[in-house]
């Protein structure tokens, strides 16, 4: 029906205001098919309501936002039709057991494919037979990740999908993504955990105060941003007044610095006539690149874990990047 | 107790808007009450006329409670009490699982358990608050009392009997959600237990004897009602304020009952244990919004008609106890036959009273089927259920269908069980199949309030609860105090349940019926159309 060109999300200068509040103020979204796409940004940014927008459940207060090439609002049904969907806080009926809700989710979509079905059940080391008022929250969003891929669909909306499960199951749940994304399907993956973003996707987009900062693969928005140098030399000095070096320290003849990806070229040749003995330079990691997106607001999302603090609560440092080298690779 | 102290004011701050309203709206009954008697019926003739009707019509008697004479305060709280005081056991117990039960399902105890007070705290803050908000209650109802000419000291009193059953309920909630699984069944059995105590008082009021025209002593199962105590005071008459005591003691023991219990159970454990485990797999039926509003609402739709077949059955065991009244007071017979027109025996005229009850309890059960969509939203399970490829409309549906089957299945249970046994005990009146009629006549009325609380769920959402139990509270104070008060009759007209057949008194009413019917599809359509025009509250 639609090209394979055409995007599968679509959205344009999406705003959204909940009273006096805004949530979105001008939000340029666009997926294309087969992507798995990392939706980027700390607490109150504004990614769940931009995938509520996507399901229909609110109404944008101005903009456009397609899916499919659907409006979700308009026709809900039909957008629908081929979404599954993961909430970022997932509320069950205390009543229902997780195997019944299991069975109620996907059959409202239509019915699970047994086969996955049980392979979920079994590799989240689920329990279907208890009511969900005994689950934790971990538990909780495995009935929910079970539901949504136990039947398969063509685009997977999914709103911090992994915060409340454990590395093992957060294995298993990269797993199915791969497998969902190798079947040709498109995924929208909010988060605001570094790591799972690099392992998971193929392009990024960084939202903050309900706006997109930036937009790309991986790679682009590497480019964008620095990379940290360690080197012994014998005249450190010829580079420190070379363009594109940043953050200068030296410390007798061992000097650290960060380098602008455009200026990489002349930096290598000053240091080509600084006599360097040692030589270390670390790729920036999307941790900087989300730090330099957030100031000096941020210092929660620098480790790469997760970090439920709400950011105004994160104590303020400095707009300096971090002069440890990342682990995070 | 500083720590008590302050998470009583916690939860009182929690509260203040809901209790304020619950409180006006019980002491604005009362003062309805009082101020129809002193103005309406302000002539001693005029009341011994009303209370002669009412003292021989065990209709009367189990609906609204004991004759004590015609002194204006003893015609109020004859009048008013027994409502007034079901009120405040709902409030108490409302107020109590709110702060325990509920608290605990929602996580909140546990933030409060991890603070430096002791497991206990929470709780005898709770009692602390609703020992408070009765205290309160007690004096509004008084300065009620008093505003509309009633005498001081029966005021007072007349609320203190109204703030010592909300007292007795708030500990015997306290008990209860120790021993409920869940904040729903909590809810469900105090209130129960609130609808008990009024059921009790009925039957022994209308089982009492009169020991002169207009004063009736209550029979033994009063004894077993803490409604039935607090009428025991008679503030207006021979005031006797020893059953109030009866009343703080009995509620002493309980919460101190409740207390002990909760020391000894674990945070979010109950006595009667929760079904930890089920079915692994979903039967076919459940993957569907009407099937999952039917299994969400089984079991109260369940409860609501086993009480709606106890009240049947306490209304038809009545029938031989309504139709030996008449027979030693030829003149009462004869002042009644002048009031109610028509040639209706005493026994259908009590069935007809008790249908109009299973009416409103038919009503309620439907209100509630609507109430689990806002609960769905509010909580957040909506927005799972709504990202699936099925309207908005079919979930709305859903649930309205399971209000419609709630709402009919109650005015059955009721009416077959009253039929049934009325006929058992051959004590005459209409056969078994015009009283089932007779209730069932009042489904198209019942039906307007689930309708209204749709439309309100799908134009302000948040609203929903009050807009949907507030329209019953009216219709129910219409229905009961309208006359009464010599309301304007197009004021009355607003409440459904006066274009309902009050069968087996009246015809049937078909033009009424088939108006409320129409009212009922159009606010079922608004509802349907509104509902996709809004943002979920997500």
């Amino acid at each position: 029906m639609h090209a394979e060109s055409s995007p599968v999300i679509h959205t344009r200068h999406l705003v959204k205001s909940f009273g006096r509040t805004p949530a979105l103020t001008g939000l340029d979204l666009s997926v294309m098919p087969g992507e798995v796409h990392g939706f980027l940004g700390p607490n109150g940014a504004g990614k769940s309501t931009t995938l509520r927008i996507l399901l229909g459940l609110i109404k944008p207060t101005s903009g456009t936002a397609r899916v499919f090439g659907i409006d979700p609002w308009a026709e809900p049904v039909r957008a629908h039709r081929d979404i599954a969907y993961v909430p970022g806080d997932v509320t069950l009926w205390p009543n229902l057991t997780g195997g019944e809700v299991v069975d109620l989710l996907a059959g409202l979509r239509g019915g699970a494919d047994e086969g996955l079905r049980r392979q979920l059940i079994e590799e989240l080391d689920f329990d279907p037979r208890k009511k969900a008022r005994t689950y934790s929250k971990g538990n909780r969003q495995k009935a929910a990740l079970i539901a949504a891929f136990s039947r398969p669909a063509r685009l997977y909306l999914l709103d911090e999908p992994s915060s409340g499960l454990d590395p093992v199951m957060d294995d298993v749940f990269r797993r199915h993504v791969r497998r969902v994304s190798a079947d040709g399907a498109t995924v929208l993956l909010s988060s605001h955990i570094l790591a799972e973003v690099e392992q998971l996707c193929d392009r990024v987009t960084i939202i903050r105060s309900g706006a997109a900062v930036e937009s790309g693969t991986l790679a682009d928005l590497r480019h964008l941003t620095r990379t940290r140098f360690r080197v012994i030399a014998a005249n450190p000095e010829v580079v420190a007044t070379v363009q594109g070096i940043h953050d200068f320290r030296r410390d007798g003849s061992t000097m650290e610095f960060d380098a602008d990806a455009a200026d990489l070229g002349t930096v290598l040749q000053a240091l080509a006539t600084a006599g360097v003995t040692a030589f270390t330079a670390s790729p920036p990691s999307l941790e900087e690149l989300f730090m330099r997106h957030y100031g000096g607001q941020a210092t929660g999302y620098g480790t790469g874990q997760a970090n439920r603090q709400p950011d105004q609560e994160s104590p303020a440092t400095p707009a300096t990047p971090v002069t440890r080298e990342s682990q995070v690779r | 107790m500083g720590a008590v102290v302050r998470l009583a004011r916690l939860q009182g701050r929690r509260d203040c808007g809901e209790l304020a309203a619950w409180t006006v709206g019980i002491a604005g009954l009362g003062y309805a009450a009082a101020s129809a008697v002193t103005t309406e019926f302000a002539a001693d003739t005029e009341r011994a006329a009303l209370m002669g009707v009412a003292a021989a019509s065990p209709a009367f008697l189990f609906l609204r409670g004991l004759p004590d004479g015609i002194g204006s305060g003893a015609v109020t709280f004859f009048q008013g009490y027994s409502f007034t005081a079901v009120l405040a056991g709902l409030m108490s117990t409302f107020l109590v699982v709110r702060h325990t039960r509920a608290d605990e399902d929602q996580g909140r105890a546990e933030l409060v358990g991890a603070a430096p007070v002791n497991r206990t705290a929470s709780l005898g803050a709770t009692l602390l608050l609703g020992g408070g908000a009765n205290a309160v209650l007690a004096l509004v109802v008084a300065a009620g009392f008093t505003g509309a000419g009633l005498p001081v000291t029966g005021s007072l009193l007349a609320g203190a009997a109204v703030g010592a059953v909300g007292l007795f309920f708030t500990a015997t909630a306290a008990l209860v959600a120790q021993a409920m699984p869940s904040a729903r069944s909590a809810n469900g059995a105090a209130a129960a237990l609130v609808g008990a105590a009024y059921l009790l008082r009925g039957a022994g009021d209308a089982l009492g004897t009169a020991d002169s025209p207009l004063h009736v002593v209550a029979a033994w199962p009063s004894l077993f009602s803490p409604i039935g105590w607090g009428q025991r005071v008679r503030p207006f008459t021979d005031a006797d304020p020893r059953p109030l005591l009866v009343l703080a003691s009995a509620a002493l023991v309980l919460a101190t009952t409740a207390v002990l219990l909760r020391n000894r159970r674990d945070l979010g454990a109950s006595y009667i244990p929760a079904n930890e485990s089920g079915a692994a797999r979903a039967r076919p039926g459940l993957a569907s919004f009407f099937g999952l509003a039917w299994r969400l609402q089984r079991g109260t739709v369940a409860g609501w008609c086993l009480t709606a077949g106890v009240l049947g059955v306490v209304a038809g065991g009545l029938g031989p106890v309504v139709r030996d009244a008449l027979a030693g007071n030829p003149s009462v017979a004869e002042l009644i036959r002048r009031v109610v027109p028509g040639e209706a025996s005493m026994v259908d005229l009590f069935t007809t009273a008790m249908l109009g009850l299973a009416g409103i309890m038919a009503a309620a059960a439907g209100i509630q089927a609507v109430l689990r969509l806002h609960a769905e939203e509010a909580e957040g399970r909506a927005e799972l259920l709504l990202a699936v490829p099925a309207s908005r409309v079919r979930w709305l549906g859903g649930s309205l269908a399971i209000a419609a089957i709630s709402t009919t299945a109650v005015a059955a249970a009721a009416g077959a069980s009253a039929g049934l046994v009325l006929a058992l005990v051959q004590a005459g009146g209409s056969n078994p199949g015009t009283v089932f009629a007779g209730a069932l006549a009042h489904v198209p009325a019942a039906l307007v309030f689930p309708a209204l609380t749709a439309l309100v769920f799908a134009i302000r959402p948040r609203w929903t609860s009050a807009v949907g139990w507030g329209a019953l509270a009216v219709a129910l104070v219409l229905g009961q105090f309208g006359e009464l008060l010599g309301l304007p009759a197009w004021l009355q007209d607003l409440s459904p349940f006066r274009h309902s057949s009050a069968m087996p008194v009246e015809a049937f009413n078909r033009d009424g019926a088939l108006m409320m019917a129409a009212v009922v599809l159009l606010a079922a359509a608004a509802a349907a159309r509104l509902v996709k025009e809004r943002d979920m509250t997500v």
